[in-house]
């Protein structure tokens, strides 16, 4: 069973008077095992059909199955407890909260769920370790650098051992060797966690690393390559 | 402290010139309200306290036909045997004394000059330890026996006929009979009354000799009780009517409150003002917490879209700021307790003196009453006001869309 199918999603916004398509007709369904990126130039759609995807945004038109259960129509509390319990996402900037440790960030994540304080440490403090941050557990993101920060949001999304993690350009505001370390770190999350991934981005190394590549070119699917292997880099 | 606490009072101190400046307000605005209670209290005290000198006790005893009518009505109804019914009183173990006291007008005369008075015989032994007149001797000395063919006269009567201590006046008046008597007395004093309509026409007399002059040996208007402790006013109003009629002594009590028109209104102003200045202060405190809560929102869209990414409950967020807003008021409240008790401290020990409040003689040392119930509610009214005031920003917040909030700069 895949853990995601989109059918004909489409999403238009209104900006003035104007209507812009978003996400025309997209269609496209997702393994549980699968490192996929959405990409495409700026303006493309690639950020829109991720947060439809992710539950964020609600399609004009279209069907969205989530882990076999139709959720196009779901409410927003609905969505909410999905997106609380089976996705995880990381943000193009970390988007931690400025007055949290690096452990109460990741903790965050489970304080929304309502569990108690203690598992919530533990599971925050063991998702550190898992992204090479013990030890850093008690510094807040502005004593941290972009990478370490970057690497905190990953531990945010796979603390509540999401089935999918959804990223959105997440080695943008990073240097070149902090965006390869963070891409080998979401490799190593996938392949011990089995976690599927869905990125969003124009950046080549993540291009070039997924096993499925989506372009999109003005709101629409242009391709759907899905690579072997062998041709990854 | 709950995790969701923790990070509000973290938030809270993100900001902290901000916070530090909407807390001022509410820390004011507690120590304004606590203060105030605690000096109106005191006033009312005061002017409790005057009231009830000014009619010589707390209950006025009166014949039970005198039951359902106006003061003017019952001015002329006459108790009968009044040292019978103080014998029965002075059984009562909350009760200081007990004093008859008949009214009576009519015409004071000197040489060539009369003016109209306002006479009450008392007893003066009695009346000096409770009433206000023994505090507003001028000249002369009070009242000295009860048989003594004496007067002390208010100062704008004394002046109306030209008397002084010691001078000789004649005192004309009509008996409950109908017809005219008067005694010569000597003036003993002149009384600086505090209620210029009063000092004009106030005249007293020993019970003695004001009852040979109408005529009324044995009868009083009224007999005036003293009790121990003010709050037992209402228990002893309720209680003596049962047990003087069961002692075959039947009457109708009034309390000082019942006819004390002057110190309900004062009340009353006093309250009214002082609710008008609590609703200042809250509209403040709203005004400039709503500001700050705003302002924290708007900086906080994108944490507040990434909350909402996460998964977390709308009503959640709300939850969150409204909690900022509680915390604020809490934390306010509790320095500007603390204040409030050091600055009444101070106060109380600076002997300040204020001014007579209305209708007493004399003013007081500054005193603020600590009043429990200001307090209790200040912390009350302050959190439900922050709430109040962080509401409009938490419904924003909880409303954003995380989409649009995870892209605004």
């Amino acid at each position: 069973m895949p853990i995601l199918e989109a059918r004909a999603l489409t999403k238009t916004y209104r900006l003035g008077d104007e209507r812009v398509v978003g996400v025309q007709g997209a269609t496209l369904t997702l393994e549980k095992d699968a490192f996929a990126v959405i990409a495409g130039p700026s303006g493309s759609g690639k950020t829109t059909l991720l947060n439809l995807l992710g539950l964020l945004d609600t399609p004009d038109a279209g069907t969205l199955v989530f882990e076999g259960a139709d959720v196009s129509a779901l409410d927003e509390r609905g969505r909410a407890r999905l997106r609380r319990e089976r996705l995880g996402f990381v943000f193009q900037a970390h988007q931690l909260v400025p007055v949290l440790s690096a452990e109460e960030n990741v903790a965050l994540a489970l304080w929304i769920r309502r569990l108690p304080e203690h598992e919530c440490r533990s599971r925050a403090r063991a998702a550190l370790l898992d992204v090479g941050l013990g030890g850093l557990e008690g510094r807040r993101p502005d004593a941290l650098s972009g990478g370490q920060r970057q690497r905190v949001a990953v531990a945010r999304a796979i603390v509540g051992e999401p089935a999918l993690l959804l990223a959105d350009e997440p080695t943008a505001s990073l240097d070149s060797e902090t965006a390869g370390r963070l891409l080998d770190l979401f490799a190593r999350i996938h392949e011990e966690r089995r976690v599927a991934f869905l990125f969003s981005s124009h950046d080549p190394r993540i291009v070039e690393r997924a096993d499925r590549r989506i372009h999109l070119s003005d709101g629409r699917i242009a391709s759907d390559e899905r690579v072997p292997a062998g041709a990854r880099a | 402290m709950s995790r969701w606490a923790v990070l509000a009072a973290r938030n809270l101190l993100r900001h902290g010139r901000r916070t530090f400046l909407t807390g001022s307000i509410v820390v004011v605005g507690f120590v304004a309200v606590t203060m105030t209670a605690g000096f109106v209290s005191q006033t009312f005290s005061s002017l409790k306290r005057a009231t009830i000198r000014s009619v010589g006790g707390h209950l006025r005893i009166l014949d039970p036909r005198a039951a359902g009518k106006t003061d003017d009505e019952a001015a002329t109804i006459l108790l009968d045997d009044w040292p019978a019914l103080a014998g029965l009183l002075s059984r009562d173990t909350r009760i200081v004394q007990a004093m008859p006291k008949l009214s009576f007008f009519g015409l004071v005369v000197k040489g060539d000059k009369s003016a109209a008075y306002l006479g009450t015989g008392t007893i003066p032994a009695l009346e000096k330890q409770a009433s206000l007149a023994a505090d507003t001797v001028v000249s002369g000395a009070f009242l000295s026996r009860n048989d003594a063919d004496e007067v002390m006269l208010g100062t704008g009567l004394s002046r109306a006929i030209g008397a002084k201590a010691g001078d000789l006046v004649t005192v004309m008046t009509t008996t409950p009979d109908g017809g005219i008597n008067a005694v010569d007395a000597t003036v003993a004093a002149v009384l600086g009354y505090p209620i210029k309509e009063l000092d004009d026409r106030i005249l007293f007399m020993p019970y003695g000799a004001a009852a040979r002059l109408l005529k009324a040996e044995g009868k009083a208007n009224s007999v005036v009780v003293l009790l121990k402790d003010d709050r037992d006013t209402a228990r002893e109003a309720e209680e003596l009517p049962r047990a003087l009629a069961a002692a075959g002594r039947p009457v109708v009590v009034k309390t000082w409150l019942d006819t004390a028109a002057f110190y309900k209104q004062v009340r009353l102003l006093y309250i009214s003002i002082f609710f008008f200045m609590g609703l200042v202060l809250a509209v403040v405190v709203v005004l400039a917490t709503a500001n700050t809560m705003t302002m924290s929102v708007f900086e906080r869209t994108r944490e507040i879209g990434t909350l909402l990414a996460i998964g977390m409950e709308r009503s959640s967020v709300r939850a969150l700021f409204l909690l900022e807003g509680i915390l604020l008021g809490v934390i306010g409240s509790g320095i500007g307790a603390v204040l409030s008790l050091l600055l009444r401290a101070a106060l109380n020990a600076s002997g300040i003196m204020l001014p007579p409040p209305p209708g007493a003689t004399h003013g007081n040392v500054l005193h603020v009453d600590f009043i429990p119930l200001a307090y209790g509610a200040g912390f009350g009214v302050m959190s439900v006001t922050l709430l109040v005031a962080a509401w409009w920003p938490a419904r924003r917040a909880a409303r954003l869309n995380p989409v649009e909030a995870l892209g605004h700069v």
